[in-house]
């Protein structure tokens, strides 16, 4: 050992050799600050949602704050101590008050109380609306875009038209997701008279990501060996059965595992939504008080990251309101968060059993 | 074999006769489904193009129309004098300015000016304000008639667009009633014309008051408000020497000149105010929200350039790995953070905490520190800069990986070190790649609404460039965050409305010009690499 390591082209300590170290420890920095600024996000939101989402006793989660619509806090002094309440509460609270004050025959307490609005309540209608739109959109998208993949990579041969597609996926790809907006809204919510609805929400976000899925899927497709087809061919099958029966089966796994990262995309972005799909508060769930079944594609939804947005820049920062906004913007990224990291995970998996 | 023998083959033992839809056989329509939903992709672009011109392209149209009212009701006759007047307030502040610094104390206990010095001082600055007095006055009656002319024609206007929309609906009769009055500019016009002879004599005795006015500047004993009080005379004489300029602006000025359609698209692009619902005049000029975008977008870049290539660099080269496999979907996760949760976060933690860091005493010689405001271009470049980081990494790594391996074991074999090989070789061989990883994460940053809308401060205004660096740190407004805000608020189909889909459609095609350039830089490198 001692001998080997003196041979002649040896790399000697010196200036080169400790510049090279310092470089490298440069690059090595930025990497793990990366990382660190992620871990960073993550952990606060995750850290401080947290306290909001769940409990220490049983059934260790915060129950109403799934269960129930956002509503106003109120929090008010009461026999010497704060009292929070949310707004149903608080009403009847306050006419058990007067009740108890007639039959006592005095006047009610005045109670002088702060209010604070969607602080206080749940997120269950956003959490429905962001899984009804991203459900409908990843639906509209997978399948165009798979479409679109086959087309591309097993009938098309280069020509105009197919450099053209091409071109037109990689620049849809780039157009900016508020852009999308515009044009959900220019389109489906004026043109078409959808209005602010679920529908034109699904077809906006779908093609928000179309360009990924085809991407994504087209990857798939070449991954699956040329040879398969040639055989499929060779004993005499059609391009459609060689496509259903020996390179879709292959793909489709490939496919699915790409486009949830899609998935994670339809349900994370915020812009195209809204004004194409999501209201600031709505009551009723989308399936309560529908008088037709087609009513429910063209009503507007609440969606979880519309309500980020407005509860972060609507209302003022203080201890109430930041629970529940730390609380959905949580949820938010769990939700999310394990889309994305399924895809990641599936999809490594997935690159070590391919051994053809 | 003879040729008859050949046809016979028809009775060949698997025949495969395919059946037919409408023509076409079964793989035919099979193909034509694919190759449709293919098309989508082309039609979807296509449409997006067609229903931003569409909703956007009307805006120009109206923007000179509301240019030709600035014109016609003489407003922009009364924004000359108010431009004189708003000079005459600048040389007033820069007074108010001396007086401070002549209050401030140099040592403890001993101003820097006397205390008789100050009150010449003061008197002096009062005989200045007064001066003014008259041209106030002026440009305050001007004001309201203007107003009131503007007020008229927008009235016509919006009754114009009333009788054409009854007789579109066929409702004639109802349309015949709406009684449209000709408006005599030339008359209403009048007094503001013949204001001009007035302002001339206004303006010749405040030239007179200020010239002899800055002839007998008051003395100040420290050598510093010397100093001041001379740069102020320049700016007074400058000022009176402007006097001219105005006065034939004001003679040149005719209510109806045309206004080009050329001036209108102008306006909007190179226009320096962003000014809605005002009682006086609304501009849709884009400036203040480009310069917001491309801030906001350096600092992202600024970040995340060195940081994105720096770790692709260290992954693809000098990482074991194991690490490797560890550190390319920890980042790939980052990607997948939503926008809007990394602008609560900024507006919850990131802005505050920039803030208190700022004020750290020892830290006051960065420029734009102390930061005044919690939410500015600083805050949200950082956050974008976090958005960009895992586009660029996992771009150039790509493009790493695709110089061929014999390049680095061909440098190595050489002699040369691991840094040299990376430095000379394995970077130049992938530059083109990083770079369009780098576009293509300025169009993303470009294009990101959720961080700036919570994070930049929304203030419509250029930035202060001439505070160096520390422009960083003011409140921009941006492209995106413009459209987010205003979209909800606006009259469907009013000139707002359609600025903001002209604001969408300079996006657009940013984003287009962008992506092709990106595009063209990869396709080079794929030549040269193949």
């Amino acid at each position: 050992m001692s001998q080997s390591s003196t041979h002649p082209y040896q790399s000697r300590p010196g200036i080169r050799r400790a510049a090279e170290r310092i470089a490298f420890w440069m690059l090595r920095v930025c990497t793990y600050a990366v990382l660190a600024c992620g871990v960073f996000v993550l952990s606060d939101v995750v850290f401080k949602g947290a306290r909001a989402v769940f409990r220490s006793e049983f059934p260790f989660v915060n129950v109403t704050f799934f269960t129930e619509a956002p509503e106003s806090l109120h929090v008010f002094d009461y026999e010497g101590r704060k009292v929070e309440m949310g707004d149903r509460e608080f009403r009847a609270f306050r006419h058990r008050e007067s009740q108890k004050a007639a039959a006592e025959n005095r006047e009610p307490l005045p109670i002088e109380s702060q209010s604070f609005v969607y602080s206080a309540g749940g997120i269950l209608p956003c959490i429905v609306g962001t899984v009804l739109l991203t459900v409908g959109a990843t639906v509209i998208a997978l399948l165009l875009g798979i479409s679109s993949a086959v087309y591309l990579s097993e009938y098309a041969r280069q020509g105009t038209m197919v450099r053209f597609m091409r071109l037109a996926i990689l620049n849809l790809a780039g157009v900016p997701s508020i852009v999308f907006g515009l044009f959900g809204m220019g389109l489906f919510v004026i043109y078409l008279k959808w209005n602010v609805s679920l529908l034109a929400g699904w077809f906006t976000l779908a093609f928000m990501v179309l360009p990924l899925v085809i991407t994504a899927s087209e990857e798939a497709l070449k991954a699956v060996p040329k040879g398969f087809r040639e055989a499929s061919l060779a004993l005499g099958a059609t391009p459609w059965q060689t496509i259903r029966k020996a390179v879709l089966p292959h793909a489709l796994s490939g496919m699915l595992t790409s486009s949830i990262l899609c998935v994670a995309r339809v349900a994370g972005e915020t812009a195209p939504i809204m004004f194409t799909a999501a209201y600031v508060v709505r009551d009723k769930l989308p399936w309560q008080g529908l008088e037709h079944f087609g009513d429910f594609f063209f009503q507007g939804v609440m969606a979880l990251p519309y309500h980020i947005y407005v509860v972060s820049s609507k209302i003022p920062q203080n201890d109430y309101t930041q629970r529940t906004q730390y609380g959905a913007a949580f949820v938010f990224l769990l939700i999310v968060g394990l889309i994305a990291a399924s895809s990641i995970i599936l999809r490594g998996k997935l690159r070590q059993r391919q051994t053809w | 074999m003879p040729p008859e023998k050949i046809n016979s083959v028809a009775a060949f033992p698997v025949t495969f006769r395919p059946g037919r839809y409408a023509g076409l056989t079964g793989n035919q329509v099979v193909r034509g489904f694919f190759g449709g939903n293919a098309i989508v992709s082309v039609v979807v672009l296509g449409l997006i193009t067609l229903f931003l011109l569409r909703e956007g392209h009307g805006f120009f149209g109206q923007n000179r129309r509301n240019l030709e009212i600035y014109r016609a009701a003489g407003l922009e006759f009364v924004d000359i004098l108010k431009r004189q007047e708003e000079g005459f307030g600048s040389l007033n502040r820069t007074l108010f300015e001396i007086r401070l610094a002549a209050g401030r104390e140099k040592e403890p206990g001993s101003p820097m000016a006397t205390a008789a010095e100050l009150e010449a001082f003061d008197a002096y600055a009062s005989e200045l304000g007064d001066a003014a007095g008259p041209l106030r006055e002026l440009v305050g009656e001007l004001v309201e008639t203007a107003s009131a002319i503007k007020t008229k024609l927008v009235m016509n206007e919006d009754r114009l667009a009333e009788r054409q929309h009854l007789l579109a609906t066929g409702r004639q009769s109802e349309a015949g009633s709406i009684r449209i009055e000709t408006i005599d500019s030339e008359a209403e016009l009048r007094p503001l014309l013949e204001s001009r002879a007035r302002h001339s004599a206004i303006s010749g005795s405040l030239a007179k008051s200020l010239v002899e006015l800055s002839e007998r500047m008051p003395s100040m004993s420290a050598p510093e408000l010397q100093v001041l009080l001379g740069e102020f005379g320049e700016l007074l004489r400058d000022y009176v020497a402007s006097f001219p300029g105005i006065e034939r602006q004001l003679a040149e000025w005719r209510h109806d000149r045309e206004v080009s359609i050329f001036s209108a698209i102008t306006a909007f692009l190179f226009g320096r105010e962003w000014l809605t619902a005002s009682f006086w005049q609304d501009w849709y000029g884009v400036l203040p929200l480009v310069t917001g975008s491309f801030l906001i977008s350096l600092i992202a870049l600024g970040l995340a350039v060195p940081l994105g290539v720096g770790a692709a660099v260290y992954v693809n080269q000098i990482a074991r790995p194991s690490e490797r496999s560890a550190i390319k979907p920890c980042i790939e996760f980052i990607s997948a953070i939503p926008s809007v949760v990394l602008g609560f976060f900024g507006i919850a933690v990131l802005g505050e905490a920039l803030r208190k860091v700022s004020h750290i005493a020892w830290l006051e010689w960065i420029p734009g520190f102390p930061i005044a405001e919690r939410l500015n271009a600083l805050t949200a470049g950082c956050l974008l800069g976090l958005i960009a980081v895992p586009i660029i990494f996992s771009l150039a790594e790509d493009a790493l990986q695709n110089v061929p391996k014999s390049f680095k074991e061909a440098s190595l074999a050489l002699g040369a070190s691991r840094i040299q090989t990376v430095v000379r070789i394995i970077l130049p061989a992938g530059i083109s790649g990083i770079i369009s990883a780098v576009l293509l994460g300025l169009g993303r940053v470009i294009g990101e609404t959720m961080v700036v809308l919570l994070c930049a401060g929304n203030r419509i205004a250029i930035p202060d460039f001439s505070a160096g660096p520390g422009v960083m740190t003011q409140p921009v407004h941006t492209m995106t965050g413009i459209i987010a805000q205003e979209m909800g608020e606006v009259v469907q189909g009013g000139i707002h409305y359609r600025a903001l889909f002209a604001v969408g459609i300079l996006l657009f095609c940013l984003s287009l010009m962008i992506n092709l350039t990106a595009q063209r830089i990869l396709g080079r490198y794929r030549l040269l690499s193949s």
